[in-house]
């Protein structure tokens, strides 16, 4: 192959600078994100291996495309758009208001409290944070909480789903590290309480302490009657709560088929409230149609980097900057660690799981690490690459669905503290294995 | 937008009330081949609730009936598949893709209308490149090395032709887009500083 | 003059016969002086594993290690070819087929068109089947809810009675511990014990009964052509001791899991010679109906009976 204009030269240290570089100075442009990634990777593509090595770009978007565990991310988000022209979420955190209203943050808490119950529903990360963003944040905002504080809570609360069993993330390191999956699964259930309850804490922390963070709590009596026609709210998404979980843990429906039992019981509590039409189900589909070629080009730029970067040698490169520094396992790790974050600010989990992966998982074994604590800190790490900019997938599923006036500077800068939250739980979880290996 | 408060008000209004998103539409710019790429919206949009539809159908035949089809799971991929593509177009015409704006809206008119051409013709010429290999790719799933026409499978029990329908789909897809670009690239030059 | 090639393998990068193959490119430095060296890929590295040969013709990737079957789309014969269902009882027996039965020229035959050359088989072993329910034998596989890939296999489990379901490789963990299905064609038993399959399948039917992949090495063939005879040669004997290793140690690694299950207090199903003929006897039904898919396929057939009863495996 020859390449049109010689990037090869460059060496691989140099190109990956220049890559990320170029990804950065393109995001500024306003150029489409998904368009920023597909035209790195062509640039790149065709520089270093010619016009015949852009068949890998399209073939990795077939392959993102034709992938039955995504089918998930329409299932959800479907539900988002009915859940979006219906009542029941209104009804939903009216009734919710009524139950954690009498705290500051109640509702905050709350919405963390569903989203651990989506991540229990959700093996991948993109359908929840739709789900929630176009559900819970107009609540929250609309009961007065504080807008940062509402979309930290969204996009952290909804990347829950890679920590929380059934999980994606986890099932591909268990396949990739050849350990149990089921041994992933339970190591990681308590991490994930862990940053739900780090995130519990930070919200009541906030609430308490600083003035305009959260409505004030609610102190007038509320008759009986009313509290009564209020919790009603809560029948309807609890049975669909019931039907999706329950339709998993009883072995009815795989975890992809469980999100269309969602949508099926979505549909069903709005024809119960009368608001089910073809024009209810038209609508809601085609804002499906749209936000999902919006989070799915994202998720196709970044594959298509991805597999340039590998053929470009990237591999080769992340194995040499950890070979031959340190004899110290923590040394090791704690560099690990490091890469991790880095790369996490750039490509998406897959594409980090695909370069580290083959490199730091025989490592950690030969180290005598247990491969299974490292797989949490491994999750641990892909939450916070949702979240860290410039490329967070979780804040740009949550900008799909935003109102307008909320800009992607404003989620990242919103974002900080929770991807610090996370930080924390992760040093926690070096510092004290056990809290994953009992 | 404001929503009545009343539950009975709000039921009323449920079907009337036009979402943001029904009101949308494509940008001027997009032209004909927007608004075109916009109606056919339609069809990607009930297949995503067709998927919905087979994936329930197939959790009732094997839980209830013990009976799995072989074919529910790769047509609601395939039908999935299809929206991930258009959706993607959809939004271009629709200008609804994700973009960082900080700098663009910073810029007076005449450096912002300067990024729109910039943007809008690199990524004509990008799509140019995928359709072109989109094509390539094509060829290996629609004729067999000898020559004679032989649609690739799926190689499943089924076996149905999805895998070379979807890359066909993906060919044509990347040729629209590039003509989608070029319409909106030819109506930003025509169009003297634009405000966005 | 020196020659470096990529690999893009269908394992993922922790999988023992990852490891295996990692110890074939070590292999090919040694056998050839150095003047081969091979970068091997993980699965999905730059394309996906159902994508390579196009990736290999075009020269964006040299060669794969990969199951002959994820093919199958393109050709019923590869999938009749990598996993005649039923057939083979031993691993050295589809070896020798492939090697003195006139394998290796079908491989050829299929996949030089496609630009590829083949160099050498490989495979880790009878497969075990996965299970919840207990199964003795044919009988027992009536309406049990079966994962399966893609491939002849699908219907050959139809055709027994069991129920098929199509499920990708990601889901079968969770839909097998929830009970979404009852058992799962998965992978060799070791592989099946280290990643927790058999923690929530308690019934494992070893040796398998179902699967026995061909996986096939093999790269560019013009870039193969350009090499000299004596490095092809080196690279042939290269595969033919990476195959030695690979299908030697799974199998004792096998009977250590074994162990291993067996104390963790698994049940280890192992069918009778009867039923193992009863299921080969459906299977080969389905052979036949593969055959009709494409001239190719209907050579793999001729030519796969022809051996089986020549060896005295088939009536
Ligand atoms: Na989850
Ligand atoms: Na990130």
């Amino acid at each position: 192959m020859h390449a049109l204009f010689d990037l090869a030269a460059l060496g691989i240290g140099p190109a990956t600078l220049l890559m990320f570089g170029l990804m950065v100075v393109l995001l500024l442009t306003g150029m489409p994100l998904a368009f920023v990634t597909l035209l790195v990777a062509l640039v790149f593509a065709l520089g270093f291996f010619g016009p015949m090595s852009i068949t890998v770009i399209t073939s990795r978007i077939y392959t993102f495309v034709n992938s039955f565990v995504f089918v998930s991310v329409p299932m959800f988000v479907l539900m988002a758009a009915m859940l979006d022209r219906s009542g029941v979420a209104r009804d939903l955190f009216d009734a919710l208001k009524l139950i954690g209203g009498r705290i500051r943050g109640g509702v905050a808490v709350q919405t963390i409290f569903v989203s651990v119950i989506l991540a229990a529903m959700s093996g991948i990360i993109g359908g929840e944070i739709v789900l929630l963003g176009l559900i819970a944040l107009p609540q929250m905002l609309r009961q007065g909480y504080d807008r940062n504080l509402a979309i930290g809570v969204v996009c952290a609360g909804g990347s829950l789903g890679a920590m929380i069993p059934p999980s994606i993330v986890l099932i591909m390191y268990g396949l990739t590290a050849n350990v149990s999956i089921g041994d992933l699964f339970t190591a990681s259930f308590l991490p994930g309480l862990l940053l739900a309850s780090l995130y519990v804490g930070y919200v009541l922390i906030r609430s308490y302490f600083s003035e305009g963070v959260a409505p004030p709590p609610t102190k007038e009596k509320i008759p009986a009657a009313e509290k009564l026609r209020l919790l009603k709210g809560l029948i309807l998404p609890l049975l669909v709560v019931t039907f999706v979980l329950g339709s998993i843990y009883a072995g009815i429906a795989s975890v992809t088929e469980a999100s269309a039992v969602g949508v099926a019981g979505v549909a069903l509590s709005a024809m119960v409230r009368g608001e089910f039409s073809w024009r209810f189900l038209r609508d809601s589909a085609m804002q499906t149609l749209s936000t999902c070629g919006m989070i799915v080009w994202i998720g196709i730029g970044a594959t298509a980097l991805v597999g340039v970067y590998n053929l470009m040698g990237g591999i080769n490169f992340v194995a040499g900057l950890i070979t031959g520094v340190s004899d110290n396992p923590i040394v090791i790790v704690l560099l690990m660690m490091a890469i991790l974050f880095v790369l996490g600010a750039f490509l998406d989990w897959v594409g980090i799981a695909l370069l580290t992966m083959p490199i730091f998982v025989p490592i950690v074994k030969s180290l005598g690490l247990d491969p299974i604590w490292f797989g949490v800190l491994f999750c641990m790490n892909m939450q916070m690459s949702f979240l860290s900019p410039p490329f967070g997938p979780a804040a740009f599923y949550l900008k799909s669905v935003a109102p307008p006036e909320i800009s992607l500077g404003d989620i990242f800068r919103a974002l900080l503290p929770f991807i610090g939250l996370q930080a924390f739980a992760l040093a926690m979880m070096l510092c004290f294995p056990q809290i994953a290996v009992y | 937008m404001s929503r009545p408060q009343t539950p009975e008000a709000q039921h009323e209004l449920a079907a009337e009330l036009p979402t943001h998103e029904t009101r949308e539409t494509p940008i001027p710019e997009a032209g004909l081949l927007g608004r075109w790429i916009d109606r056919l919206g339609h069809l990607f949009a009930v297949g995503i609730v067709a998927a919905a539809l087979f994936l329930l159908m197939e959790v009732f035949l094997r839980y209830a009936l013990n009976a799995p089809t072989i074919w529910a799971h790769e047509t609601a991929t395939f039908l999935c598949g299809l929206a991930f593509l258009y959706g993607g177009l959809f939004c271009v015409s629709r200008d609804r893709h994700i973009r960082v704006v900080m700098l663009y809206d910073a810029l007076p008119a005449r450096g912002r209308k300067a990024l729109d051409l910039f943007i809008s013709l690199a990524s004509m010429i990008a799509s140019g490149f995928f359709a072109y290999a989109a094509w390539l790719m094509l060829t290996k799933a629609v004729w067999s090395p000898a020559g004679d026409l032989r649609l690739e499978r799926s190689g499943s029990a089924w076996n149905p032709p999805l895998p070379a329908y979807l890359k066909i789909f993906l060919f044509v897809l990347m040729l629209v887009m590039c003509a989608q670009f070029a319409v909106i690239l030819a109506r930003q030059l025509r169009k003297p500083g634009k405000d966005s | 003059q020196e020659y470096s090639f990529r690999f893009q393998s269908s394992d993922p990068a922790g999988n023992p016969n990852f490891i295996f193959q990692q110890g074939w490119t070590e292999t090919v430095t040694e056998m050839t002086g150095g003047k081969v060296s091979i970068e091997l890929l993980p699965v999905g590295s730059i394309v996906d594993y159902k994508e390579t040969p196009d990736a290999i013709a075009a020269g964006i990737i040299d060669g794969h290690i990969t199951d002959t079957s994820y093919f199958a789309g393109r050709d019923p014969a590869f999938g009749l070819i990598a996993n005649p269902v039923g057939a083979w009882s031993d691993p050295a027996q589809m070896i020798d087929f492939v090697e003195n039965g006139g394998g290796k020229e079908l491989m050829n035959e299929l996949i030089n068109p496609y630009g590829l050359e083949f160099i050498g088989v490989s495979t880790p072993g009878l497969e075990a089947f996965v299970s919840k329910v207990p199964l003795e034998g044919v009988a027992d596989l009536q309406g049990v809810k079966v994962r399966s890939p893609e491939g002849l296999i699908a219907n050959v489990f139809a055709a027994a009675g069991a129920n098929p379901v199509n499920l990708p490789a990601s889901e079968v963990y969770t839909s097998l511990d929830k009970g979404v299905i009852d058992a799962a064609d998965y992978s060799v038993f070791s592989v099946n014990q280290d990643t927790g399959m058999n923690e929530i399948a308690k019934h494992p039917v070893y040796p398998g009964f179902h699967s026995l992949p061909l996986v096939e090495v093999s790269m560019n063939k013009a870039k193969w052509d350009a090499l000299p005879a004596e490095i092809q040669d080196q690279l042939k004997a290269s595969v033919k001791a990476f195959q030695q290793t690979q299908v030697t140690t799974l199998k004792e690694r096998d009977l250590e899991a074994v162990g291993k299950a067996e104390a963790e207090g698994i049940t280890i199903h192992n069918w009778s010679d009867e039923e193992r003929a009863k299921f080969r006897a459906i299977a080969q039904e389905q052979w036949a109906g593969v055959a009709e898919g494409s001239p190719m396929a209907q050579k793999v057939y001729d030519t796969l009976t022809a051996y089986l009863k020549d060896k005295g495996l088939l009536q």
